[in-house]
């Protein structure tokens, strides 16, 4: 389902944070993405979703090179990706449940559905009793459940989770990844960048370790 | 199709809301462009009514015959006997007595006319013509002149002929004004989308990134610089109907005074539809640019 192919991601200022970077992920597996921190793990992501592009090398998802994708091509791919942002990248002017909502709206979905579905994901990251609360007014591990439902309520194919547990609890984290764990095994296809060597026990799957921008695989 | 109708019925949803929670900045806008809008609205009317007046008086030329205070019976017999020709619609004789008394019945003069010992004024026909064309009133004009009694005509055409050449003038300003002004408008709708965009950096730079296109970014930008230009034809609207109404009672005065029943006359449906539609259209259009220009920017800046 996507794969990397010599992939090098250069920033401007000249600091290269992917090397030669090589990898493939098959339609349906759980993947973990670890490595110190500036090792390169959300640049990773961003290239998958095209938020990044490669300086050299060819990434591709479901097929398509999304290194050469259009820009009037970038939103079809990306509303087949959840994304859950390290930053979070809420919206503080709506609330809670307008936040979860977004997606929808973009995809054209009817509104009562919409609501419907958002209400769904809400509960399950265990924020109901505050869908119409303003998310500043959120813990920094609610924002995060926040981010999390708003990557899920379109049901997408592929999960790109950036540190997704990383301001939650261990009983809140649990949860969350008890979440991604039914995600993947209705089929859904997860990238998770994470410190979480607990989650990561607890889950299974593959395990792709970063370096300075360089790949290696560790042994289950 | 229904998520076609779905998107725009949202599109317009939002661009409501951003209204209704920016309802200051907007009547700011809207009052901004119903200001600019009113000036050549208010300069189409106000020729519009100036062209029903040109409208009510002759529209044909007369030629006034000043008879010669010596001229004999026969003479006079023989200028009537001239006006009877075909080339003549109508001719109406004049007596200086009543000539005089027109006078003496306006106020100012009749202090004027009370002193005269004797009338100095001459009987005088008013002839109507039944050519319009200037060449032909010149013509028969000069001939009439030539007349034995006749001491002078005057061919009382120019002030008509002035008036409609002003009046020509005049609507050419108003439509240059309208250029000008529409100019303005795109700018002021360019001016306030664009604060607008800048505002929503966030919201837009999230949309794009879980899978907005540029059209729904766009989209509720371009109803609100639609529904702003709206607002501004609908202001200006309400600026000339204060206007009107100010203007109303001294204009009605002044028509008395002309012996007139003139009344200032509203624009009527048709002229409102089409200035509401293109103050929303230039509001659109100004939108437009502006997005286009601003969302780009946002993105650089990311
Ligand atoms: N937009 C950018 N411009 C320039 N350099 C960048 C940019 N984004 C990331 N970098 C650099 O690229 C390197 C990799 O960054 P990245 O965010 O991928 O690391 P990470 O593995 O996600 O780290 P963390 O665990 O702290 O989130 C870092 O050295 C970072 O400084
Ligand atoms: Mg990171």
């Amino acid at each position: 389902m996507i794969s990397f192919n010599q992939v090098t991601k250069r920033y401007p200022g000249g600091h290269e944070a992917l090397s030669n970077v090589s990898l493939a992920i098959e339609q349906g597996e759980l993947v973990f993405l670890t490595g110190h921190s500036g090792a390169g793990k959300s640049t990773l992501l961003k290239l998958i979703a095209a938020i990044e592009r490669p300086t050299s090398g060819v990434v591709s998802v479901s097929g398509q090179n999304v290194s050469r994708l259009s820009r009037r091509a970038v939103p079809y791919l990306r509303r087949n990706i959840g994304l859950v942002f390290q930053d979070h990248k809420l919206l503080f002017d709506r609330s809670v449940i307008d936040n979860v909502v977004l997606p929808l709206d973009i995809a054209g979905f009817d509104r009562r559905e919409s609501l419907k579905r958002a209400r769904a994901v809400i509960d399950k990251v265990g924020l109901l009793n505050r869908e119409k609360a303003n998310p500043v007014s959120l813990s920094g591990g609610e924002q995060q459940r926040l981010c999390i439902a708003r990557a899920l309520v379109s049901r997408p194919a592929l999960l790109l989770a950036d540190e997704p547990t990383g301001n939650l609890d261990a009983g809140y984290a649990a949860d969350i990844m008890a979440m991604f764990r039914d995600f993947h095994q209705v089929g859904t296809t997860l990238v998770i960048a994470t410190h979480d060597e607990r989650a990561i026990t607890a889950l299974g799957g593959r395990t792709l370790h970063l370096d300075h921008g360089r790949i290696g695989e560790v042994p289950a | 199709m229904i998520g076609w109708m779905r998107h725009h019925k949202h599109a317009l949803g939002t661009a409501l809301h951003r209204l209704r929670i920016q309802a200051f900045t907007a009547l700011l806008t809207a009052l901004a462009m119903g200001v600019a809008i009113s000036l050549p609205s208010g300069l189409y009317l106000g020729l519009e009514n100036l062209s029903r007046v040109a409208g009510e008086l002759p529209a044909q030329p007369e030629i006034s015959l000043f008879l010669d205070a010596g001229a004999s019976p026969e003479q006079k017999q023989a200028i009537a006997t001239r006006l009877k020709q075909p080339d003549i619609a109508q001719a109406r004789f004049v007596p200086k007595d009543e000539a005089l008394a027109t006078l003496s019945a306006s106020q100012d003069l009749a202090d004027i006319t009370a002193g005269l010992t004797e009338n100095p004024l001459p009987d005088a026909w008013i002839v109507r013509p039944q050519a319009t064309s200037r060449d032909a009133l010149v013509r028969i004009s000069d001939g009439l002149r030539k007349m034995p009694g006749i001491a002078e005509t005057h061919l009382d055409s120019q002030w008509a002929e002035r008036l409609q050449a002003a009046l020509a003038i005049g609507h050419t300003g108003v439509w240059l004004l309208a250029g000008l002004f529409a100019i303005a408008l795109i700018a002021i709708s360019g001016n306030a989308i664009r604060a607008q965009v800048l505002a929503r950096r966030d919201e837009i730079l999230v949309s794009r990134l879980i899978g907005a296109t540029d059209r729904h970014i766009r989209r509720p930008f371009l109803y609100l610089g639609a529904l702003q230009g709206l607002f501004g034809g609908l202001a200006a609207g309400g600026v000339l109907a204060v206007a009107g109404t100010i203007l109303r009672e001294p204009v009605e005065h002044l028509a008395v005074l002309y012996g007139s029943t003139f009344h200032l006359l509203p624009p009527d449906g048709a002229e409102i539809a089409m200035v509401l539609g293109l103050t929303t259209l230039f509001g659109w259009l100004g939108a437009w640019l502006s997005v286009t220009r601003s969302l780009h920017q946002v993105e650089a800046t990311r």
